[in-house]
């Protein structure tokens, strides 16, 4: 009981951690959260629920994770409209898997706000992470978003 | 005179020819309002859905024609039907799922009846209806329907020409983004909110100039040989060429988003207007179902396709390129979505936008990357809406 109590905090430490990188634009620190071998995807509930493959992001080995970074700083900056973010992260579930691994599930709502000044929230919806403890350290073997919304604009950043 | 009849004396003072278009177009209510009336609820044919999204007899799909909501049937002598989705009694919502498989539709509100080829099939208390109450009259009101390569288009003007007629040229490049013979399979949606009016986003997509495309270093493709076709008198754009295979310059860790696996290779981008992209990129196939939120605000739902006869491993990979190529948020065309939002950040400042490469060229000489193609349709769009005079 006490290991599980003290990897959910590491868990949970994980989870801030995770929202505190992206909104601070720190998208190293994002890939960092990633273990050797993992994956990141975002898909929406509409199409999970129909049993549709398509997602929003597909990063589905680290080098597409590498990518995405590589995208969002060398390619797209200057002509996507930037925006500020905030993550707000709730843990739900923690189950374990045995030999460190654990499932976990969160709520997130995650606000933006423009250039403007105009503000709203750009998704919201659950994670469902598969992660892996190895003495102190926590990381994501893999992270899905699944989005409740349709973005009321379009996305540039990792969820 | 009507508020839009003053404004369309003064916007067509300074509309003086379809290269120059003053931007008050693209945020007035006025003007939205007529639009609504001559475009979407005029004589044009709205592609709404794919044969593939309704993959059983008695499926069904609900949408919206601009505001309109819209029940698209498939019935079990296998015909497509479409409706608007509303009861004729009391005008409830009739279906709210947004797909499914359903013989008949029954109104919560007064428990009304009816099938999927839109009949009125009954209610309770029908005795006591007003004495010339006619099942007849009670029917779901219908819209024309028509199909091209398993595409499906509705009208809600009964004159309007045939389809046939109204894709003209565009058609063959339609049936070459459908495979020819329309036998798509469903891969899922990308559904996003442009902050821009629907003309902003059908201008600006699916062409443009590739000099936007900073993403183009991925692919080494600077375009412009392609072969372009403009329809008269819709202005309906078609840009048909070759895929160019990616050679790995490095710059991706996994270049698998942007390479060519199939043996189709043909490229093709369709704007059928009002305001409907198409496209088939490398191993993508997406329709973009687009929707005017009012004046400011488009929303789009990018659907992608693969083949009934895919492998399953060109399904993989049709699929992890769909996600991550061309969507809304795709490595390629997140730097248009930039771009209609960012046109239609400054159409309130009274100022003009234009059209300048290629224009005074006779039409024959012009080239994929030349933006007097956009004209056809802007001049189309001057006399339907009397810009013109």
């Amino acid at each position: 009981m006490n290991e599980y109590r003290e990897n959910c905090y590491k868990i949970d430490d994980l989870l801030a951690t995770y929202g505190y990188v992206l909104d601070k634009k720190e998208f190293e620190g994002w890939v960092s959260l990633f273990a050797e071998e993992a994956a990141y995807n975002v898909f929406s509930m509409d199409n999970v629920e129909r049993g549709l493959p398509l997602a929003y992001m597909m990063d589905d080995n680290k080098k597409r994770i590498l990518d995405r970074v590589k995208v969002i700083e060398d390619v797209w900056a200057g002509t996507v409209e930037p925006y500020r973010t905030r993550h707000t992260i709730q843990r739900n579930m923690v189950m374990d898997l045995g030999s460190g691994l654990y499932e976990v599930h969160s709520n997130f709502v995650i606000a933006y706000t423009e250039a403007s000044g105009v503000a709203g929230i750009i998704a919201m919806g659950h994670y469902e992470d598969m992660v892996q403890i190895t003495g102190l350290s926590a990381l994501f073997v893999s992270k899905t978003a699944f989005i409740d919304n349709t973005p009321p604009r379009y996305l540039v950043y990792p969820l | 005179m009507s508020d839009f009849e003053k404004k369309r004396a003064s916007i067509a003072e300074c509309f003086g020819s379809s290269a120059d278009i003053p931007k008050e177009i693209f945020s007035d209510e006025d003007v939205y309002q007529e639009e609504l009336e001559r475009f979407f609820y005029g004589a044009y044919w709205h592609p709404l859905a794919h044969r593939a999204e309704l993959t059983e007899l008695g499926s069904f799909k609900t949408t919206w024609l601009a505001e309109v909501p819209i029940l698209i049937t498939r019935t079990k002598e296998d015909e497509i039907k479409a409706f608007v989705n509303s009861c004729s009694h009391r005008g409830a919502l009739l279906e709210q799922r947004a797909c499914g498989v359903a013989e008949e539709f029954e109104c919560p509100y007064h428990r009304w009846l009816f099938d999927n080829k839109g009949s009125f099939c009954g209610a309770p208390g029908q005795r006591e209806f007003r004495p010339d109450f006619k099942r007849e009259d009670y029917g779901l009101a219908p819209l024309r329907v028509a199909e091209h390569a398993g595409l499906i288009f509705v009208t809600r003007d009964p004159l309007a020409p045939s389809l046939e007629t109204f894709l003209g040229d565009a058609a063959p490049s339609l049936s070459d983004c459908m495979l020819d013979d329309g036998k798509l399979e469903l891969i899922g949606y990308q559904k996003v909110i442009y902050q821009a009016n629907w003309k902003a986003y059908i201008d600006n997509d699916p062409y443009h100039a590739p000099l936007l495309h900073a993403a183009f270093k991925l692919l080494d493709w600077q375009g412009s040989k392609g072969e372009l076709i403009n329809t008269d008198p819709y202005g309906h754009m078609c840009i048909n060429y070759q895929v160019k295979h990616y050679e790995d310059n490095g710059f991706l860790n996994d270049p698998s988003a942007v390479e060519f696996h199939g043996t189709d290779d043909r490229a093709r981008v369709v704007a059928l207007r009002p305001v409907t992209g198409i496209t088939k990129h490398l191993d993508t196939i997406n329709i973009r179902f687009a929707r005017p939120l009012g004046v400011n605000e488009t929303e789009v739902h990018y659907a992608f396709f693969g083949h009934q006869s895919d492998s399953e491993d060109y399904r993989e990979h049709r699929i992890r390129q769909s996600s991550n190529l061309l969507g809304p948020s795709g490595y390629i065309s997140i730097e248009d979505a930039a771009i209609y939002n960012r046109v239609h950040a400054t159409t309130r400042d009274g100022g003009m936008a234009h059209f300048v490469k290629g224009v005074g060229k006779p039409k024959e000489e012009w080239t994929q990357n030349d933006e007097a193609s956009n004209t056809v349709w802007w001049e189309h769009y001057r006399q339907i809406m009397r810009f013109n005079d």
